[in-house]
This record gives C-alpha cells, sequence and structure tokens, in this order.
C-alpha cells in the first residue's frame, strides 16, 4: 500500500527500512510530472491503483447517493460517461444491525462493497464514513466515535468499526476517520478534534498496516490521512506525526477546507490531496486547484442538474465571440420555456450522450413533465462539461499557462458599481412580498382553459 | 387553430337522430393502410397467432407487449436503454402530450419521434380514457367529452377531430379513435348501448379527420360493454370501415375475468384474420397469456413500469393510490416486493436465468444486480426505479417472445401449462378458475395430466 512518488527512489528507501516491503507490491502509486512537487502551485499528477482505472489529476471525484450516482443508472455509467472514480460514504450502507454489504459475497481479490453496490471492479472506489456533503448531526462525537446520519436516523459509529468496515469492504482508497465540527468550533473544541483525530488515525495505521499485523492481512487499499480544517499551529503535533511516525503507511491526505493546502507539510509534498470542499464555481474549483489540490469534490454538479441547469463552462475560456460583451453565464437554465422547441444540443458541438442524442425541446419537455430522464440527461452532460474542464486544466498546467488561462475568463470581477448587493435592501420588502403574491396567482401557459385551447387541446364551450 | 377546425357550419350532432342501423358504409372512404400484417403461425389447438406487423419504423413480432411512455419517456429510461430491452413499439399518450409539450411544440419539432429521439414505433391512445379515468365530472355527449379543466375547472371540449388533429401532430404510427369509454361494469345498458353506437359514428368522424393515413394506422375500438351481442353489432360496423388495425377496448375496467374473456374470445371470432387485434390496457402476465390463446396480438399497460417504481413525491396525483404496487419486480413465479426485508440480504439476480442488463452476471456484459441491492435502493434513489423498470420491461418482452416461439413451434399449450405451474408452484388447486374456463374453451384443458 505504499505510496511512491518517484516510485524507485521510495522503494529504495523502503528496501532498508524493511525487507517485509519487498514482497509487496506498491498497491497505489502517485507521480507528479514534472520535477518538483511544490506546495501551493497547480500540479499535474497520475494516480494509479494496480488493476484499476488511472486517475489524471486535477481531477474530480464523482459524489454517490447509497452506491450510486443520482439519477444515471449503472448501465449509463458504464456505457455513455467516463466517470472513473466515486466516492462512497460507509453512513449509506450501516442503517441496520447486520448490514447486508458486509455479507456480500466476494472473492479475496474482489471489493465486498463494489460487488455490493455493482460497480465494475476496475472502478477505483474511495470509501469515507460519511456521504459527501454530509448533514450535520446534532448528536456529538465522542472520543471513540463519531455521529453520523444513516437513512433511519443518528447513530455513532465507533472507529473500530469503523476500520473493522473498512478491512471488510476492501475498497482502494480508505479515508481516515476525523473528528469534524458542524459549525466553527471554539478553543476547547479544536483541541478535542486535534486530539481525537491523532488517535483515530493512530490507531487505524496500527490495526491496519502496523507490525503486528500479519503481511497477508494488511489491506491493500491506500490509506488518506485527514487533515483538519483548523490552523497550522492548531494541529502542529499531528502533523509532525504524519511526517514521521505516520509517513510510511499513508499514501494520501484527505483535507476539508482549500486553506488547509497550505499546511501540508513539506515532507508530505509528494502525497495525493483529496479535497472535501464545497466549491460554488468554476472559479472556486481553479482556485483550489491553484493551491495544489488533486483529487476535488464538485457537489455543485449534482446540485445543477438537481435544479435542470445545464452547466456550459470550459477551460480555458473559449475566446470571446463577435458582440460579445459582459459575462457570460455557467449554466443554462432548462426550465425555461424558450427552448421549447430548440431542438439544437445543449451545447453546440458538445459530444456527450445527451447532446448527441437528444435536444434542448425535449429536455424542457421532460423537466415540465417532472420525467426522471430530464435528470439523467442533465447529469450525463453536466459530468461531461466537467470531464472537459479538468482536462483542460491539466492541459494548461503542463503547457505553464494555468495562471494566464485562470486570469483570461475566470478573472473575478473586482468590486464594481455592478455588483449584487451584499445584503437585501431593508426597504421594498412589503413590496417584494406583494409581487411573490402576484406571481403565484398568475397561471402558466399550460395550465387554464383557454391554454388548452391554445395547446389545441380541446374546445372552450 | 384546432378549435376553429370544428366549424360552426359543421353537422350538428344529435345523440338520438342518427343511429347505427341507418349509417351508410359506403359513404366512409376506403383507408389506405400504412402497415402490412404478415402472418406466420396459428396454433393448432388455441386462436393464438404469431405474426409479424410491418410500421413504417420497423417490424414488430407478434403478439407483443408495448411498454407505456405516457409523456415521452419510461421512466428514467434513455431510449438506448429501451432499446436494449428489445422494444420496437411503445405508447404515449396524447392527452399528456396535448398539454406538455403541447400540439404547437409538435409541431415545431416535427412529431413525437423527434422530440424523443425514438426511432421505433409509437402508438397513441386517444386521449379519451385520461378524460374519463383522471378527471372528474367529464360527460360524453354526441359532440364529444365535455370535462372541466384539470387546472382551473373552466368546461372544455375534446371532440373526435381534436384527438386524430392532436395525433396526426404527434406523428405516432399507430393512432386511435376517440371512444366513448365507460366502465364495462355499468349496470345501465342503455348506455352501454348507446356508448357502443357512439363510439361507431366517432369513427367515421374520425376517418374523415385523418390526415396522413398513408403514413399513421388508424385503430378502431370495439366497444359494447361486457354484452356479447353488443360487441357483435360493434365488432359488424367496424370491420365494415377496414381500418388497418383493430382494438378492443372499454376492458381491464374491473370486470370479472370471466367476463373479460367471454368479450375477447366473441371480438376475435368476428375479426378478421389479416388484421392485428389490440386488447386495450391489459397487461398482467396472466391475462395476457391468456388473451393470445383468445387470439389477441397486441396489449399495452403501465403496470410492469409503473409497478417499479415507488417515488410518489414524483407521480402526478391520481396514481398515488398504486401505493402497495410500487417497488415490484416481475418474474415467472409472480412479482417480488423487493423493498420486503426477505430480500436484503439476497445476493441473487433479480430473476436467476433473466437476461436483461440488470440481471446478467458481468462476465456477460451485465450489471449483475442483486436483490440485496435493489432493496438497498429501492424507493431510496431514482436509480433504482430506472433499473427495476428495465427489468420489467424486459421481462415481459422476453415472455412474448416466449409466447411466439411457442406459437411457432405450435406448443402453446405446452407454454400455458408450464407458465401457470411456475406462478402457482405446480399446485393445480390454486389455478384461476377463470383462465381455466377461458383456456378450455379453446381446447386447453390445464388441470389435466400433461
Amino acid at each position: 500500500m505504499r505510496f511512491s512518488a518517484d516510485k524507485v527512489e521510495i522503494c529504495n528507501i523502503a528496501s532498508v527500512t524493511t525487507s517485509a516491503m519487498e514482497a509487496t507490491p506498491p498497491a497505489m502509486s502517485f507521480s507528479l510530472l514534472g520535477s518538483a512537487a511544490p506546495v501551493l502551485a497547480p500540479r499535474v499528477g497520475r494516480l494509479s491503483l494496480p488493476g484499476r482505472k488511472t486517475i489524471s489529476t486535477p481531477h474530480h471525484v464523482p459524489l454517490t447517493s447509497r452506491g450510486t450516482v443520482p439519477h444515471i443508472a449503472h448501465d449509463v455509467i458504464r456505457d455513455h460517461t467516463a466517470i472513473n472514480s466515486l466516492y462512497v460514504g460507509l453512513e449509506d450502507f450501516i442503517e441496520k444491525k447486520s448490514p447486508a454489504v458486509y455479507k456480500t459475497p466476494a472473492a479475496a481479490h474482489e471489493s465486498p462493497l463494489k460487488k455490493f453496490t455493482c460497480v465494475a471492479e476496475d472502478m477505483p472506489l474511495i470509501l469515507g464514513p460519511r456521504r459527501f456533503p454530509a448533514i450535520p448531526c446534532p448528536p456529538a462525537n465522542t472520543t471513540s466515535s463519531i455521529a453520523l446520519l444513516t437513512s433511519v436516523g443518528f447513530r455513532q459509529l465507533p472507529s473500530s468499526e469503523y476500520l473493522e468496515a473498512v478491512r471488510n469492504l476492501r475498497p482502494d482508497i480508505i479515508v481516515g476517520m476525523a473528528d469534524l465540527a458542524n459549525k466553527e468550533p471554539g478553543n476547547k473544541r479544536r483541541a478535542k478534534m486535534v486530539d481525537r483525530t491523532h488517535a483515530w488515525t493512530t490507531e487505524a495505521l496500527e490495526k491496519l498496516y502496523g507490525d503486528s499485523v500479519p503481511e497477508e492481512a494488511k489491506p491493500k487499499a491506500a490509506f488518506f490521512a485527514p487533515i483538519l480544517p483548523l490552523d497550522n499551529a492548531q494541529q502542529s503535533l499531528y502533523l509532525e506525526d504524519l511526517e514521521s511516525d505516520f509517513q510510511w503507511d499513508i499514501s494520501g491526505l484527505a483535507l476539508y477546507h482549500s486553506a488547509s493546502l497550505e499546511f501540508v507539510p513539506e515532507s508530505l509534498s509528494n502525497l495525493p490531496r483529496l479535497l472535501f470542499s464545497e466549491p460554488e464555481t468554476p472559479h472556486n474549483v481553479l482556485r483550489e486547484i491553484s493551491l495544489g489540490a488533486d483529487l476535488l469534490t464538485t457537489p455543485f454538479v449534482g446540485e445543477s442538474s438537481d435544479a435542470g441547469i445545464v452547466l456550459e463552462f470550459a477551460f480555458p475560456a473559449p475566446a470571446p465571440k463577435e458582440g460579445d460583451v459582459g459575462l457570460r453565464p455557467l449554466g443554462v437554465d432548462m426550465w425555461s420555456s424558450e427552448h421549447a422547441t430548440d431542438t439544437s444540443p445543449l451545447t453546440e458541438g458538445c459530444q456527450c450522450y445527451s447532446c448527441k442524442n437528444y435536444h434542448r425541446a425535449y429536455i424542457h419537455h421532460l423537466l415540465m413533465a417532472k420525467e426522471m430522464t430530464a435528470w439523467a440527461l442533465i447529469q450525463m452532460h453536466n459530468f461531461h462539461v466537467m470531464d472537459l474542464f479538468f482536462a483542460g486544466v491539466r492541459e494548461s498546467i503542463q503547457r505553464g499557462t494555468y495562471e494566464d488561462d485562470v486570469l483570461r475568463g475566470y478573472q473575478l470581477p473586482a468590486n464594481g458599481s455592478n455588483q449584487p448587493l451584499r445584503m437585501p435592501k431593508a426597504y421594498g420588502q412589503l413590496n417584494q412580498a406583494k409581487q411573490k403574491f402576484t406571481e403565484s396567482q398568475i397561471a402558466t401557459p399550460d395550465t387554464d382553459a383557454s391554454g388548452l385551447e391554445e395547446h389545441g387541446f380541446a374546445k372552450k364551450v | 387553430m384546432l378549435c376553429h377546425r370544428l366549424k360552426p357550419s359543421a353537422k350538428i350532432y344529435t345523440a338520438w337522430s342518427v343511429s347505427v342501423a341507418q349509417m351508410s358504409t359506403e359513404s366512409v372512404r376506403k383507408m389506405p393502410s400504412a402497415l402490412t400484417f404478415d402472418r406466420h403461425a396459428k396454433c393448432s389447438t388455441t386462436k393464438a397467432r404469431a405474426s409479424t406487423l410491418k410500421l413504417p419504423h420497423g417490424e414488430v413480432p407478434l403478439p407483443i407487449f408495448m411498454p407505456v411512455a405516457t409523456q415521452a419517456s419510461l421512466k428514467g429510461l434513455t431510449y438506448d436503454q429501451l432499446r436494449e430491452t428489445g422494444c420496437m413499439l411503445c405508447l404515449n399518450n396524447t392527452y399528456h402530450l396535448g398539454l406538455k409539450p403541447g400540439q404547437a411544440v409538435l409541431d415545431a419539432v416535427g412529431g413525437a419521434h423527434k422530440l424523443q429521439s425514438w426511432d421505433r414505433n409509437l402508438l397513441t391512445d386517444s386521449g379519451g380514457f385520461q378524460m374519463v379515468s383522471l378527471l372528474e365530472l367529464a360527460t360524453v355527449t354526441e359532440e364529444g367529452v365535455r370535462f372541466l379543466s384539470p387546472h382551473d375547472g373552466s368546461p372544455m371540449l375534446l371532440t373526435p377531430e381534436h384527438s386524430i388533429s392532436l395525433q396526426n401532430s404527434i406523428g405516432s404510427d399507430i393512432i386511435m379513435q376517440l371512444d366513448d369509454v365507460i366502465a364495462t361494469t355499468s349496470p345501465d345498458h342503455a348506455r352501454i348501448k348507446e356508448a357502443m353506437d357512439r363510439s361507431v359514428r366517432w369513427l367515421d368522424r374520425c376517418i374523415a379527420e385523418h390526415k396522413y393515413p398513408e403514413r399513421q394506422n388508424l385503430f378502431c375500438i370495439i366497444q359494447g360493454g361486457l354484452d356479447l351481442e353488443l360487441r357483435k353489432q360493434c365488432c359488424e360496423e367496424m370491420v365494415a370501415r377496414d381500418t388497418p388495425g383493430i382494438a378492443i377496448g372499454g376492458l381491464s375496467g374491473g370486470e370479472a375475468k370471466e367476463e373479460f374473456c367471454k368479450v375477447v374470445d366473441t371480438c376475435t371470432g368476428l375479426l378478421p384474420d389479416n388484421k392485428p387485434r389490440y386488447v386495450m390496457g391489459v397487461g398482467y402476465p396472466e391475462d395476457i397469456v391468456v388473451a393470445v390463446a383468445l387470439g389477441a396480438d397486441m396489449f399495452d399497460c403501465v403496470w410492469p413500469t409503473r409497478t417499479a417504481v415507488r417515488l410518489l413525491s414524483r407521480q402526478p396525483k391520481p396514481y398515488t393510490d398504486m401505493k402497495q404496487r410500487f417497488g415490484d419486480a416481475i418474474v415467472s413465479s409472480g412479482t417480488l416486493k423487493i423493498s420486503h426485508k426477505a430480500y436484503a440480504d439476497d445476493f441473487g439476480p433479480v430473476e436467476e436465468g433473466c437476461t436483461c442488463v440488470c440481471c446478467r452476471p458481468t462476465d456477460q456484459g451485465g450489471l449483475g444486480l442483486t436483490r440485496a441491492y435493489m432493496h438497498h435502493i429501492t424507493a431510496k434513489e431514482t436509480v433504482g426505479a430506472h433499473l427495476l423498470t428495465i427489468h420489467n420491461v424486459h421481462y415481459m418482452l422476453n415472455m412474448m417472445k416466449n409466447i411466439r416461439q411457442a406459437i411457432l413451434d405450435d406448443q402453446y399449450p405446452a407454454f400455458l401449462r408450464k407458465f401457470f405451474s411456475d406462478i402457482y408452484g405446480g399446485d393445480k388447486t390454486k389455478f384461476p378458475a377463470w383462465a381455466v374456463g377461458a383456456l378450455r374453451g379453446v381446447g386447453v384443458d390445464l388441470l389435466a395430466d400433461s
């Protein structure tokens, strides 16, 4: 399970350290392109797991719900998307007293979790204790467990149970348990967060990869150690341990705030960084990449699809067209009736499954009719847009033009006169309410009798 | 606009002045047909037939089950997924497409095939059934169906001309006449006769209004409730109009299965051999295998697809009473309520040996889906509904394929015995009496020792 930024070098050191390591081939390797592995700079890498799809980084990680990518069925993922990794939260599977997922029959080389969720064996699977984004749990975490929300309610997940679960389920990447606060933590809580996370990581590495564990019982999965969304100083002891004692057992880092990228110790800079954050726009994604994130979560993709919004951005930004002024939208609202008879694809020239086979008028119709296919098609398109976006980012970094490309098209406008107000106007609220009231009274074109008549369905009498 | 098609100068329709007997069928123009119907085999025992229906968008092997894509989409599936199940012909509902996206959009886009990117065949109903099933206070007059707009309550009128015009805009390969649908269980015999006579008159209006007979096939709908005499009269009248295909309507409305079988048997006995016969709204596997033995060719039902879906929030209101049936998988032994805890730890496929993409193991190009995982996501993830829909539609189409093969091999009676034996675990005392009776009528004794 050893990571190797520069495989040869690490293996040399490893062979000196323990002889047993030679017997175990490195399960995961992460190689950075370019000589340096700088902190706080965009970087391109390649994450390979034996027998799995290779992930070129930076890359987005699709998030799952109960083992499915929302809206798109397994055969569609396989046949019509380029999804090459999945993040799964254990809390989606353990609502029952004896969860079925642990009983999944699987051969020694197979992952029961993949078997259970019917995910192809070559799909890199990342397992963490909680879904992402996780719903905050009112019950508090304890020194030995975290609170989580299953489909039937809150429960505690002891760290020992989590370790047993990852040992059983054999994902490709394990995200270590971290004590995360629901709200901005105070001083006391911060100290607790660090102590608990420190203890859990120690326990995890000891129980999974420690000297007392027989070589064949050690999981092949790569362990990503959590870094808390706190200041450097507050978790310095933990970070020091990561650098020294834990260094040989961790294969990557899981971060929960883009600011944490600054605290990645120099000696761990070769490790892949999985950033659990909720960027609101591609601008934020680009910022996180520029700080050195390798694997990123982008919940806004799913949120856009849920809202019927088709993403429409590319990186580097295409040259402005003739007469193009001002800002371009990041997405198109497919609920808008302007698409009602538009038989053009969602994005001109797009090669995604939805654009090649269907058109705006259909997707608009499906949304209006609240047919599930609408969300499936939009989700497929949005994932495709993200794939292209990240491919553009990687090329741009390799070309060495990343900073310029961000400035040219993705620079957030400086504060100016046309900025939206930070706070809603204190006055005029009565009018707002009135407006809302009037809006609710206006029938949409297909609702009343004259609408029916206009649609040719029947005649008013 | 469509409503202007009904010119004020058009003749005034009165219910009683025109009776069927007075109508001259010669005045009805001969319809061109946009289909060919090739019969390959007829069962030597029962009335079952195996044939091929050539429609403008491809060949359909008969007997066939047609899944219902009400609003131009089948429960979250892409049309490639539907193609993969082997479907050659699916349904759209005229009432729903007439409201959304509406006739103007359909005309602008160029019809429903273009709208949904479906290059195989479509069949549309007339919209009349939804009037009666979904709307309260629908009344039928000679002009058409009067109903209250579901949204603002203002009075509306749906005429045969409206229905055909809309179906012309939809461009479906098979279109249905507007008929006067009443519950078969209605005790009012005079009303049933009136509905039958009116359906014939409306058929003439539909034929007159139909603009594209050379590329869309208009099917008549035999009415007449459970009165076999009325059904006979209706068959006679409608067969004389020589539509490309014939539907038997007004069934699956809660009548006793014995009655249902009698009506189908009587009608198929009077219908010409060289035309496809469509029994509307029938879709339970048991009903289908019996109706095939009675000589029917085409079936449709929302049950296999609705039953797969357990997401009430996305369902229009009238469907919510179907609650208890959602999340069911159809298998050869009946249905599995996949949300039952018995399946939580069941790591077998939904049905052993099923060749749908869900059940096929991964080494055969399938997904290797287990009952345990279906249980895990059913009613919680829309993907669960997509996958179960694929299985159920595939199951129905595969069953039809087996039926057809059995007829071609002249083994249909044996197929019937095995079918009922599988469902009832070989216990002949549990076989439904209606099926036993109906099949005995066509020379198959389910209870006899094979």
